[in-house]
C-alpha cells in the first residue's frame, strides 16, 4: 500500500513536473537591436521572466491552454501576444515598438527656448531666475540673458529680434498683462511687477507662437503660476531696498497667500550715486493676494490680485538744458486681478476660462506741466481643449479685451476705448512620434480700429534621430498700434510674418540649439509730417545660438547664447529706412552658476556683450549711422544657505557690472545739435543685498 | 493512508489562491533578500509586477515591486535612467496606496521614493522634498512604531546638505531611534516588510 502511495505520489509529481512549457526566444527592438531588462508575463499567471543583455529568455509556466503573453520595457510600447501552451516547447520571438516618451517626441519649438526640462519646456524656473547673477530675481532681467534677445537697460521690456519692448507681451496664465512693468523715470529700465517666486516657469518665445496668443508681433513670455503650496508658512525678505512678508496658509485642498511689500531706494541712493538728482528717491508700497483652490483631482481654480502705489521726483540731465536738470515726477498706482479656472472633462477634453483687470495709473509734473494717464485692460477668455490620438489635440477659444487709455497735459483731456475680440484655433496633429505640425489661425476685430484681421500660424518638428530635431514655423502675427498713437488717432494694426528655422539637440542635461529667423514688418504706424499712417515697414533677419550644459562640472551649469541681429525699418519719426537704436548686431551672454556644497554657497556670474548701438546724430548726413561703444557688463551673485534662530535663511549679495565699465547706450542731442548727453546706466555699479527667510519649513519657500 | 491524505490535502491546499499567494510571494522575498546586484533587484521588481497584475486585490505584491524598483534605481548610475526606474517605483507605490490606503508602510516607501525622485535634479524638484516629509509625516501619523519611518526620515536628512537642514550630526539622533524601534519590531505577517534594520546600523555606525 504504501508503496503504492509513493508511486502515485511520485507520478502526481512527475505528472505535475511534466505539466510544464518551457517559453523562449528572443525580444528586440522594430529595428532587431536586442532589447534587454523587459519583463514578460504570461497575463494572470505570476509566470514569466526578464531578458538577459541579448534580449533573450526562457522560462517554464504550468499553466495550459491559451493565454496572453506580455512584454513591457521601458520607453517601448507595452505589447502581447496570443500563445497555446500544451507542453511542447513554445519559441516566441518578438519586437517592441519605440514608445512615445515625452522627451524623445518631437515637439512644437521653432521660436521656443526648450531648456531640456522636457517637451513644454520651463525655460526658467523662479529659482533659476533668483540665481542668475545681474538679474536680482527680475523675470524679464534673466531673460535677457537668453537669446534673441537684447540687453536693455534704458528702456522698459524685452526687445527681441529687432521688435520694440512693445512688441513683447507678457501672459500670466495665459491672459495678458497690460502694464507688467513698474514705474520709472525716462531713459531708465524698471523691474516687473510681477514677483518671479509666483511662477512655476515661464517660458519666453522669441518668435512662431501659438494662435492663443495675440496682439504681440515679436514676442510672448509666458508665465505659469505655481500650484498649492506643500505647507503653512511665512517668508521674510530684508534687503537694502526695502522690506517684505508673505504668509502662505494650507488647506486641505485650497491655500491662501497674503504679502506685503516696501520698497525706498532712498538709503541706497546716498551710497550708490546715482546719474540723475533724486528729489524723491523711488518709494513703492504693495500688496497682494493669492488664493488657490483645487477643486476636483483636475480643476483648479486661481485668484491673484495686487495693488502697488509708487511715488517718485527727480532732477534728469537734458541735453537742451545743459546747465539746469528738468524736473520730473511720477506717482503710479496699479491694481492687478488675474482669475483662472481649469478642469479637464473625462480624459479627452479640457476648459479653460479666466478673467483679469488692469488698471495703471500715472501722474505728475514733467518739466512745469502737470500730466495724468490712465490705461485699463479688462479680459475675458474661453479654451477648449480635445485630445485624441496618442498624443494629438485641437483647442480652440475666443477672448474679448476692453481697453484704452485717458490722458491729459494742463488739463486738457484725451483718451480712447476699444473693444477687441478675438477667436482661435489650432490642432497639433502627431502625424507619427516623430513628426507634428501645427495648423492654427486666429482673427481679430477692433471697435476703434474698425477692422478685422486673420492671422494664420503654422509650425512642423522633424526628429531626425535620438535626440535632434528640426522645426520650422511660420506665423502671421498683427498688435493694435501702441497706445501713446492710439489716443491721437484711429489707425491700422500692425503687422509682422515670422520665418523660423531651428535645429536643437538634448542629450541629457545638455542643449544645443540654432535658429535662424526671417522677420517681415509692415504697416507700422509712421509720423509723417506731423501725421500718423500705416505705412511703415521693415525686416529682422538673424541667427542664435545657445548652449546649455548642467554635466560637464560637477555642481555647476552654465549656458552661452549668441545672437546676430540684421534690421532695418522705417516707423515713427524716422525719414528713411534704418537700423533702430535698440538693435545691436552682436549680443552674447554667458551665465555660470556654480554650488559649493562645503560653503553651502551658490556663486553666479554673468557676463553680456553688445556691440554698439545705432544713435541719432543730426550732424551726421546719414540716418541713424552712429554707434556707440561696445556694451560689456559682468555681474556676480552670492547666495549663502544658513539658519538664524533655527529658520532657514538665504544671504543674498548681487553686484552689478562689478569691473565698472563705462557703458553708453545712446546719445541725446540738443535740438540745434550743438550739445549732447550720453544716456548711460541709473548707477555705474549697483549692489544689493538681502536676508530672505522662511519660517515653518526647511526648505526655500516664496 | 495518512501521507496520501496529507499530499492530496497539500496539493489541494496549494490550489487556494491564498496559499498559491502566499507561496509567491514567499519565493519573491527570499530572491530579495538574496539581491544585491542591480540586475537581481530589477528581476525580483519584474516578478513582484507579475505578481501584482495577477493579485489585483493585494497591496503586497506592489509595494515590495516598488521597494526593488527603487532599489535598481539607487544603484544605478544614469540619472536618466535611474529617475524612470523612480518613476516606476512611484507609480507602483501609489498603486499600492489604492489598495490599502491609511497604511503606515505604503506612506513610508512613498517618503522614500519621492525623496530620491527628489535627488535627481534638487533644484527643479525641490517641491517633492516636502512631498517626501509629508508622506512621512502621515506614515508616522498611522503608526509612530514603523521603524522605517525613522531609517528613512534619518536617511534622508543624512544626505540632505547642512543648509537645507541636513547632515550627519541631525540624523544621529533619528537613526538611533530607528535602530532601537527595528530592535522591538515584529511583523504582523510572515509577508509584511521587515527590511531596513541592518540599513539603519550602517548609517548609524557612519554618524560616528
Amino acid at each position: 500500500m504504501k508503496a503504492l502511495l509513493i508511486t502515485l505520489s511520485l507520478s502526481l509529481i512527475i505528472l505535475l513536473a511534466h505539466a510544464q512549457t518551457t517559453i523562449s526566444g528572443i525580444l528586440t527592438t522594430k529595428k532587431g537591436n536586442p532589447l534587454a531588462k523587459a519583463n514578460l508575463s504570461i497575463k494572470n499567471s505570476y509566470d514569466g521572466t526578464t531578458t538577459d543583455n541579448n534580449g533573450r529568455f526562457s522560462f517554464t509556466t504550468t499553466e495550459t491552454g491559451n493565454h496572453i503573453l506580455q512584454f513591457s520595457a521601458f520607453n517601448y510600447e507595452t505589447d502581447s501576444i496570443r500563445i497555446e501552451l500544451k507542453n511542447t516547447p513554445v519559441t516566441v520571438n518578438f519586437s517592441l515598438k519605440e514608445a512615445v516618451n515625452e522627451l524623445e517626441t518631437v515637439g512644437i519649438s521653432a521660436g521656443y527656448i526648450i531648456a531640456g526640462d522636457g517637451k513644454k519646456g520651463a525655460v526658467l524656473t523662479s529659482l533659476d531666475i533668483a540665481t542668475t547673477a545681474g538679474a536680482n530675481a527680475d523675470i524679464f532681467a534673466a531673460q535677457q540673458t537668453m537669446p534673441g534677445t537684447q540687453a536693455a537697460f534704458s528702456e522698459n521690456g524685452l526687445f527681441v529680434r529687432g521688435g520694440t519692448a512693445a512688441e513683447t507681451k507678457t501672459y500670466f496664465d495665459g491672459m495678458l498683462v497690460k502694464s507688467p512693468f513698474n514705474a520709472t523715470v525716462p531713459d531708465q529700465a524698471s523691474r516687473g511687477r510681477l514677483s518671479a517666486f509666483l511662477f512655476k516657469g515661464t517660458s519666453f518665445s522669441s518668435g512662431g507662437y501659438s494662435a492663443q496668443y495675440g496682439q504681440a508681433l515679436s514676442s510672448a513670455l509666458i508665465l505659469e503660476s505655481k500650484d498649492l503650496p506643500e505647507k503653512t508658512t511665512t517668508g521674510i525678505s530684508l534687503l537694502t531696498v526695502g522690506t517684505g512678508i508673505d504668509q502662505n496658509i494650507r488647506f486641505k485642498n485650497s491655500a491662501f497667500t497674503i504679502g506685503g511689500y516696501y520698497y525706498n531706494l532712498k538709503p541706497i541712493y546716498h551710497i550708490i550715486k546715482q546719474e540723475n538728482e533724486y528729489v524723491k528717491a523711488p518709494e513703492q508700497l504693495g500688496a497682494n493676494i493669492h488664493y488657490k483652490w483645487k477643486t476636483s483631482a483636475s480643476g483648479m481654480f486661481k485668484v491673484y490680485a495686487a495693488y502697488s502705489a509708487t511715488k517718485l521726483a527727480v532732477f534728469r540731465k537734458d541735453a537742451d538744458h545743459p546747465d539746469s536738470a528738468v524736473y520730473f515726477s511720477n506717482h503710479n498706482s496699479n491694481v492687478y486681478i488675474n482669475s483662472t479656472y481649469k478642469e479637464y472633462l473625462g480624459n479627452q477634453w479640457k476648459i479653460e476660462a479666466g478673467f483679469s483687470y488692469n488698471r495703471d495709473k500715472d501722474q505728475g509734473i514733467l518739466t512745469a506741466d502737470d500730466y495724468t494717464r490712465q490705461d485699463h485692460l479688462s479680459q475675458g477668455k474661453i479654451t477648449l481643449t480635445n485630445y485624441f490620438g496618442r498624443l494629438s489635440d485641437w483647442k480652440t477659444g475666443a477672448e474679448t479685451f476692453n481697453t484704452g487709455r485717458r490722458e491729459s497735459l494742463n488739463g486738457q483731456y484725451r483718451s480712447y476705448q476699444d473693444q477687441l475680440s478675438a477667436a482661435f484655433a489650432e490642432s497639433d496633429l502627431f502625424l507619427t512620434s516623430k513628426l507634428v505640425l501645427r495648423l492654427g489661425g486666429r482673427a481679430e476685430y477692433s471697435s476703434y480700429l474698425a477692422n478685422y484681421n486673420l492671422a494664420p500660424r503654422t509650425s512642423i518638428g522633424i526628429k531626425t534621430g535620438g535626440t535632434a530635431q528640426v522645426s520650422f514655423a511660420y506665423g502671421r502675427f498683427f498688435q493694435n498700434p501702441e497706445d501713446e498713437y492710439l489716443v491721437l488717432q484711429k489707425l491700422n494694426y500692425e503687422r509682422a510674418d515670422h520665418y523660423i528655422l531651428k535645429y536643437e539637440i538634448n542629450p541629457n542635461e545638455r542643449n544645443f540649439r540654432i535658429e535662424g529667423y526671417y522677420k517681415n514688418y509692415r504697416q507700422l504706424t509712421r509720423e509723417e509730417s506731423g501725421k500718423l499712417n500705416n505705412s511703415g515697414s521693415g525686416y529682422a533677419k538673424g541667427f542664435e545660438v545657445f548652449w546649455k550644459d548642467k554635466k560637464s562640472i560637477r555642481n555647476a551649469d552654465y549656458y552661452i547664447s549668441y545672437s546676430f541681429l540684421d534690421t532695418r525699418r522705417i516707423f515713427r519719426d524716422f525719414p528713411v529706412m534704418a537700423t533702430p537704436s535698440f538693435a545691436a548686431k552682436h549680443t552674447a551672454t554667458a551665465v555660470y552658476k556654480h554650488f559649493i556644497n562645503s560653503l553651502q554657497t551658490q556663486v553666479g556670474g554673468t557676463y553680456s556683450f553688445a556691440s554698439g548701438r545705432p544713435y541719432v546724430n543730426p550732424n551726421s548726413t546719414i540716418y541713424l549711422s552712429d554707434r556707440t561703444k561696445n556694451y560689456n557688463s559682468l555681474s556676480l551673485t552670492l547666495s549663502h544657505l544658513t539658519h538664524i534662530l533655527g529658520q532657514f535663511t538665504v544671504l543674498y549679495v548681487n553686484a552689478n557690472n562689478v569691473t565698472g565699465f563705462q557703458n553708453i547706450y545712446g546719445y541725446q542731442y540738443s535740438s540745434d545739435g550743438m550739445n549732447r548727453r550720453a544716456i548711460v546706466p541709473g548707477a555705474k555699479r549697483d549692489l544689493i543685498v538681502g536676508l530672505l527667510m522662511t519660517i515653518g519649513d526647511n526648505t526655500f519657500v516664496r | 493512508m495518512l501521507s496520501f491524505l496529507l499530499l492530496i490535502n497539500l496539493s489541494s491546499y496549494a490550489q487556494t489562491s491564498t496559499d498559491k499567494f502566499k507561496i509567491g510571494m514567499l519565493k519573491g522575498l527570499e530572491e530579495l533578500q538574496k539581491a544585491n546586484q542591480p540586475d537581481e533587484f530589477l528581476k525580483t521588481a519584474n516578478y513582484f509586477e507579475r505578481v501584482a497584475q495577477a493579485e489585483s486585490k493585494q497591496w503586497l505584491p506592489a509595494y515590495y515591486a516598488a521597494y526593488a524598483n527603487l532599489m535598481t534605481g539607487l544603484m544605478g548610475s544614469d540619472k536618466k535612467v535611474q529617475d524612470q526606474y523612480f518613476d516606476k517605483a512611484l507609480q507602483q507605490i501609489v498603486q499600492a496606496d489604492a489598495l490599502a490606503a491609511n497604511n503606515s508602510e505604503i506612506l513610508a516607501l512613498k517618503g522614500y521614493i519621492q525623496f530620491m525622485k527628489m535627488s535627481i535634479d534638487p533644484q527643479a524638484r525641490l517641491s517633492l522634498m516636502a512631498e517626501s516629509s509629508a508622506s512621512l509625516g502621515k506614515a508616522k501619523a498611522l503608526n509612530p512604531d514603523n521603524p522605517r519611518i525613522y531609517l528613512i526620515n534619518g536617511q534622508n536628512i543624512f544626505y540632505t546638505p547642512e543648509a537645507f537642514g541636513g547632515g550627519k550630526a541631525k540624523a544621529k539622533p533619528i537613526l538611533e531611534n530607528a535602530v532601537a524601534k527595528f530592535a522591538i519590531f515584529k511583523a504582523a505577517t510572515d509577508l509584511d516588510p521587515i527590511w531596513g534594520a541592518e540599513r539603519a546600523k550602517t548609517l548609524l555606525a557612519q554618524c560616528k
